[in-house]
């Protein structure tokens, strides 16, 4: 494993070595947990790292919480997100998300924009943001800024809709402020509890009124298909009703619900069936 | 941005060094191969078992899976650095708990061990918290053991806590 590290510190200095690196191999680094384990496997031949540990950029580094939304720079740490009160309090399933991914030692390097870019279908953070209906602040070297859909974002396996001389500079959810209650939340199902690739993940975000009436609901699911999914369907299928009066039978209508944006494959770690009967189980399990 | 060599500058336990590197060194090999200090060891070399633990300022990483261009300004603190030149007292309070205890059998996890509960030990302590058994799981949940079934290791970290 041998390459080129560039470490810009400022924004002038990133648009720089980005447009300076066009045409050219270069991958960037945030936390590096994904990257180095790649190029462990496979190096790559003239590769320049744009080493993002030294910038030196609030839009890149912090968590804002604004009227209405919470702006969580890329470069922010899975260790920083479980930290945070208003995630804790507001947005409990990127908060656990956060809390089940590796270790503490990866977790405190990790970064939120990391997991996104490396678009695995496994993600968590990705997840729970998918859920949550997040859209991605993406930067080009030439200083514009676009807005995209999380669910845009993921074109493929490992795939994500960055173009070469673009960078993911934040992710910015909406929270409502209205004192809704909410039940959210992150289940993870793996082979073993700690420092897993999951086998199954399911992230739900639901908001309820006063008078226990469903106003909104976000529910994604990683691991059982080729890109993490939103369940639009079983999100609908919840909108309205009353919370507390969701039984056994209404719980299954919206697991099968879920289960139709599964398309499971087995491998090293489960098989296609067991993914299923997992999934169908968890997503009855949060109204229990 | 220089890029073919860098030139770095950190402390390691205590000690303030200036070293330039290769880019793409990794800081275990820094730490095991440029300053022979073989305590911090090599397992997986993936982030998975946690046997190559150390501090950055405080804080549990895997130093396998971390760029030595990114300890430029900052502490490293390795197993080297926890115990002391008296010989009446040689050794942190975690490894003196890890002794009385029975927490280390072929004794290859130990480091990243250790250093994963100080951490832990640091930050509980800042924080005024005293954590239960589940909260001990959680911190060592990145460090493979597979002699002592991890039980003894969860009383010793219990113990550094007890009358608190
Ligand atoms: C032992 C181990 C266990 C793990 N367990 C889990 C787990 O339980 N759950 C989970 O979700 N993940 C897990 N992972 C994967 C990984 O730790 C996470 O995906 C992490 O969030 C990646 O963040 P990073 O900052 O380390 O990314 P990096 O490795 O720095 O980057 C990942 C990719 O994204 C690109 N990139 C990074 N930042 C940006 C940016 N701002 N703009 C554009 N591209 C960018 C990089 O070029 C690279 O291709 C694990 C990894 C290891 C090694």
């Amino acid at each position: 494993m041998n390459f080129n590290v560039a470490s810009p510190e400022t924004n002038e200095e990133l648009f720089e070595v980005i447009a300076a690196n066009q045409g050219r191999n270069f991958r960037f680094g945030a936390g590096c947990t994904d990257l180095l384990i790649e190029l462990k496997k496979q190096p790559e031949k003239d590769l320049t790292v744009i080493n993002l540990g030294y910038l030196n950029d609030p839009q890149f580094n912090s968590i804002e919480n604004n009227d209405g939304s919470v702006r969580i720079g890329a470069l922010v740490t899975a260790n920083r997100i479980t930290s945070d009160l208003t995630i804790q309090e507001r947005l409990p399933v990127l908060y656990e998300a956060a809390n089940q991914l590796a270790s503490g030692q990866i977790r405190q390097v990790a970064t939120i924009g990391g997991n996104l870019c490396t678009a695995s279908p496994a993600g968590d953070m990705a997840c729970a943001l998918v859920a949550l209906k997040a859209e991605c602040e993406i930067l080009s070297a030439n200083g514009k800024v676009r807005v995209v859909p999380i669910e845009d974002f993921f074109t493929g396996v490992r795939k994500t809709d960055l173009k070469e001389n673009e960078i993911l500079r934040s992710v910015q959810i909406p929270v409502n402020n209205s004192g809704e209650k909410v039940h959210s939340g992150f289940i993870k199902v793996g082979v073993r509890r700690s420092m897993e690739c999951s086998v199954v993940s399911l992230a739900y975000h639901i908001q309820i009124t006063a008078d226990d009436i469903i106003t909104l609901a976000g529910i994604a699911i990683g691991s059982v298909a080729p890109t993490i999914k939103f369940a639009s369907s079983a999100c609908e299928y919840l909108t309205g009703k009353r919370f507390s009066e969701i039984g056994s039978s209404e719980s299954e209508e919206f697991a099968t619900k879920i289960l139709e944006y599964a398309s499971p494959i087995s491998d090293i770690r489960a098989s296609a069936w067991y993914r299923e009967e997992v999934l169908f189980n968890i997503s009855k399990s949060i109204f229990e | 941005m220089p890029t073919d060599t860098h030139k770095i500058t950190f402390t390691i336990n205590g000690r303030k060094m200036e070293r330039t590197i290769s880019p793409s060194l990794l800081l275990i090999d820094l730490i095991r191969e440029e300053l022979s200090l073989k305590g911090t060891k090599p397992g997986c070399l993936e982030g998975e078992c946690g046997a190559c633990t150390v501090l950055i300022n405080g804080d549990a990483i895997s130093s396998c899976l971390y760029l030595a261009v990114n300890v430029n300004g900052k502490e490293i603190t390795t197993i080297e650095g926890l115990s002391t030149d008296d010989r009446n007292a040689p050794f942190d309070p975690v490894q003196e708990a890890m002794i009385q205890h029975g927490g280390v059998q072929c004794g290859y996890c130990t480091p990243g061990m250790v250093m994963s509960i100080k951490a832990f030990q640091e930050h509980c302590e800042a924080n005024r918290f005293v954590p239960g058994r589940e909260e001990i799981k959680k911190a060592i949940e990145g460090n493979l053991c597979r002699c002592t079934g991890y039980t003894k290791i969860i009383d010793a970290v219990e113990s550094l806590f007890e009358g608190e």
